[in-house]
């Protein structure tokens, strides 16, 4: 691949220009800038993307800074900085053909969830992945304990204020792409623990959630059909983390 | 922090492109700010080539979200620090704010394993605030709902024991046991996990005809089908070697350290709630109360076996219960809206984990004006510290795995 | 109800209870002062007569006017549970002595009512918060720490919610009461 001239001024839109692009230098803080200081636009460098998709509900989280300012590869997909992949979310450049049928069946088949049983409906989702209810029929029988290697968070049980934190640092450090599903009445509102002094009321108000399994707690079976519907939205490509905002969308005044 | 207004960002070692913020939060294990404790000085104070080690609230083993500092020299474990709380949902202040009949639905969740011992203990000290009799029918149901609940949890230990060891076979066997036990017990309460079935008075609905069918099918196999899913552990020389040795608890210690239950009985100590202190209607009953481990302690080897004792003793207990179960009414007559007389109450149950108690106290309104609750598990885990000394990393969770905690409950 | 206990721990402590030894259904309940706490759980746990072996609870209580903390024992000698109250310590400075000289068992218990109301006990190495975060600032089950009460600010604010502490007579008429006609 033929190297490009270096040079501030040749860097493409989506860079981060040194003399203050107010886009990209209000979002990354300004320490951004030092990274791409190199002449070199190699695709190997740091690519600095500001950050469109989301923006936390309270402006003084994450210590006042916007939360993750990079790794948003899909904003590169227009641009000829990277080399377009029909393996990602969001806009292809190319009709999808057969192959992308398959990984996403494959995908839909083989989601591997995190072991992330916090109370309650922990046992029932073991009860769910073991012998009467089998989730391993459809895929799902490595729990994984890294969030590393896994696809689905399942959070099962009360997210306490806490455990919010590490939660949280969890789902960053999934892998796109990446799902979760809320299961129980504690994950999806704040359940019985409501009005509670340590809860936080339903876990879309720290993370985006693709499928709300109700119930308190919901049935093993109740857990597999949500499994199904999730399965389904991956199949579909209709997961709601790149488009949904991070936040409680029931109005304030209600 | 320094003069730029930017809090320092570096890149992930995974992936340069990725940055992280400079707190990591809570995983910081060495507190940034001046221990504010003489144990957390001496526990937060690094020897020569010791470490420390964060088993962080996610972690594979399935007690619930504990967070345990080790402090590693090498592999052996120097010291340890458990962190709870991140289960903490505040049940004793909303139990403030609730009638005495929504606080039975509250307080399920607490162990949730062992729901109905849950609900026992806060029921009984509200039948002693309101002087209620309960009838013996009632009566002799929880006793056998009770003891159903008690040998679907030690079922489950067995399973968690091996799955926190490694093993990933037994926990499908404990989880078939399991099943067919809550499912009986969904026939009568309406739910698998989180019964909602005691009230004060007596309990919600009378046993039915799906009830005891599934209960006479399953006692007629219950005995040979627990004989086979211990064998598959108590014959496996990994999982035995692993156990045996590991976490001794003498006698005294086990004293000082206000250890009750399973893990006080593997010690030597026969004390069991129901016979030292009876309830129910236990005095009428005969069972045994298992005891390991006398004179030298009880190790966690000690700890399993003595549960397996357990449900035979809960067989037992079943069988009698069915045949000298009473006719009767099953709920006390009391105003829909209970109002007691200003009081204090202690009840305390034997649940699975060891002594359950609760301390009500009412102020003469409907409802009550302080509740708090005793857990075992709680507990139990301040021994954990205590019984690691000297031992390997890989030796934690079979210290922990024995003595049974469920983070619920511990962290109410 | 054990009368005979009844007389014996009279006989031991009678100077330091502050109030009668009351009695009611299987438990007996005595109330001292905070400062003598740790005489008279010595006194309880070494007499043959008394042994009271097993600390079973520690409780923290705030009654709106003072705070107290609460002790229950087991004893092989008596079929009763013990009460132990220490009783008026003051809502501004709760301080009371430490039991994890006796049984360290107490550690984790006093460091939960610490959590909880803010009493501190003095001779506990490890007094720090253990459910909330360390850098929280109240202290939740005392009775001025009132949960958010998100119904006063909707439509519907006013009518008797089974969390807000009220008389049922204060109850607004708009409340739909079932009056079983029996």
């Amino acid at each position: 691949m033929a190297m490009r001239p270096d040079g501030p001024d040749d860097v493409r839109g989506l860079g981060v220009q040194p003399d203050g692009d107010p886009q990209a230098a209000a979002r990354s803080g300004g320490s951004g800038s030092s990274l791409v200081t190199s002449a070199d636009r190699d695709v190997a460098q740091p690519i600095v993307v500001p950050n469109t998709l989301w923006t936390s509900v309270q402006p003084d989280a994450y210590g006042g800074v916007d939360a993750s300012p990079f790794t948003h590869l899909r904003n590169l997909e227009g641009s000829d900085l990277v080399l377009s992949d029909t393996a990602r979310w969001g806009q292809l450049e190319v009709i999808p053909t057969k192959a992308d049928l398959i990984i996403d069946l494959i995908r839909m088949n083989s989601l591997w969830p995190l072991l992330s049983g916090l109370a309650c409906c922990a046992i029932e989702m073991m009860s769910a992945a073991t012998s009467k209810n089998d989730m391993d029929r459809w895929g799902m029988f490595p729990f994984r304990a890294s969030p590393r290697q896994a696809d689905v968070l399942i959070v099962a049980g009360t997210l306490t204020t806490k455990m919010a934190g590490p939660l949280v640092r969890l789902w960053e450090q999934m892998p796109e792409p990446k799902w979760c599903v809320a299961m129980g009445d504690c994950t999806c509102s704040g359940g019985r623990y409501k009005r509670s002094y340590s809860t936080i009321e339903g876990i879309d108000r720290v993370m985006p959630v693709d499928v709300y399994v109700p119930g308190c707690p919901p049935r093993p079976e109740g857990l597999i059909y949500g499994m199904m519907k999730l399965g389904q939205l991956v199949k579909e490509r209709r997961g709601h983390w790149p488009e949904r905002p991070i936040g409680p969308s029931v109005p304030e005044d209600v | 922090m320094t003069a730029s207004t930017t809090p320092h960002q570096h890149p992930s070692a995974d992936d340069p492109r990725i940055l992280l913020d400079d707190q990591i939060g809570q995983f910081e294990t060495v507190p940034p700010y001046p221990p504010r404790t003489e144990r957390e000085a001496e526990f937060y104070s690094l020897g020569d080539g010791e470490m420390f080690l964060n088993m962080g609230p996610q972690h594979p083993s399935t007690h619930g979200v504990l967070r345990v500092v080790l402090k590693i020299n090498g592999e052996s474990v120097v010291d340890l620090d458990p962190v709870l709380g991140y289960l903490h949902r505040g049940v004793e202040k909303l139990c403030e704010n609730s009638d005495f009949h929504h606080i039975i639905s509250q307080v399920d969740p607490l162990e949730y394993v062992s729901s109905l011992f849950c609900e026992w203990s806060p029921v009984m000290a509200f039948e002693k605030l309101l002087d209620v009799q309960v009838p013996r029918r009632a009566e002799y149901i929880r006793v056998l709902t009770g003891e159903l609940n008690r040998i679907a949890s030690h079922a489950l230990f067995q399973g968690w024991m091996a799955l926190d060891l490694g093993g990933l076979t037994p926990i499908l066997y404990s989880f078939i046991e399991r099943d067919e036990i809550v499912d009986m017990l969904a026939a009568v309460t309406g739910q698998k996990l989180l019964f909602n079935y005691f009230r004060i008075g007596g309990v919600n609905g009378d046993l039915n005809h799906e009830f005891m069918s599934r209960l006479g099918d399953w006692m007629s196999r219950a005995t040979a089908q627990h004989e086979a899913n211990t064998q598959l552990l108590n014959e496996n020389e990994i999982f035995v070697r692993r156990m045996r040795g590991i976490g001794v608890l003498d006698r005294d210690t086990a004293f000082r350290m206000a250890v009750t239950g399973p893990n006080l009985r593997a010690s030597g100590v026969p004390y069991d709630v129901r016979r030292a202190h009876p309830y129910s209607v236990y005095p009428e009953l005969e069972f045994d109360i298992p005891t390991r481990g006398h004179g030298r302690g009880g190790d966690s080897l000690d700890r399993y076996l003595l549960r397996v004792d357990e449900v035979k003793q809960s067989l037992r207990i079943i069988d009698q219960c069915l045949h000298n179960m009473p006719d009767g009414p099953i709920m006390a007559k009391l105003p829909r809206l209970l109002r007691p007389r200003p009081g204090r109450a202690w009840a305390a149950i034997e649940g699975p984990r060891g002594l359950y108690g609760t301390y009500a106290i009412s102020d003469g309104t409907d409802q009550p004006f302080r509740m708090k609750i005793h857990d075992p598990s709680f507990v139990h885990l301040q021994l954990v510290g205590q019984l690691m000394k000297g031992n390997l990393i890989a030796d934690t969770m079979a210290v922990m795995a024995s003595l049974d905690p469920v983070m619920g409950g511990v962290d109410k | 109800m054990d009368r005979a206990l009844r007389k014996r721990l009279e006989t031991r402590f009678g100077e330091q209870l502050t109030g009668p030894v009351r009695q009611r259904h299987d438990q007996t309940e005595i109330r001292i002062r905070p400062a003598d706490v740790p005489e008279v759980m010595r006194a309880l746990h070494d007499d043959p007569e008394l042994a009271f072996e097993i600390l079973v609870d520690l409780a923290g209580v705030d009654t709106g006017t003072h705070m107290q903390v609460v002790y229950h024992l087991w004893s092989a000698t008596t079929p009763d549970w013990l009460r132990v109250i220490a009783d008026g310590m003051p809502r501004d400075d709760p301080r009371a002595p430490s039991l994890t000289g006796l049984w360290p068992g107490a550690e984790w218990m006093e460091r939960e009512t610490y959590d909880m109301f803010g009493i501190i006990f003095e001779g506990n190495r490890d007094l720090r918060r253990i459910y909330m975060p360390p850098d929280y600032t109240s202290f939740p089950l005392r009775k001025d720490f009132y949960l958010a009460d998100d119904s006063a600010r909707s439509p519907g604010g006013g009518v008797r919610h089974m969390e807000q502490t009220q008389a049922p007579s204060q109850a607004t008429p708009s409340v739909v009461r079932r009056t079983v006609k029996a």
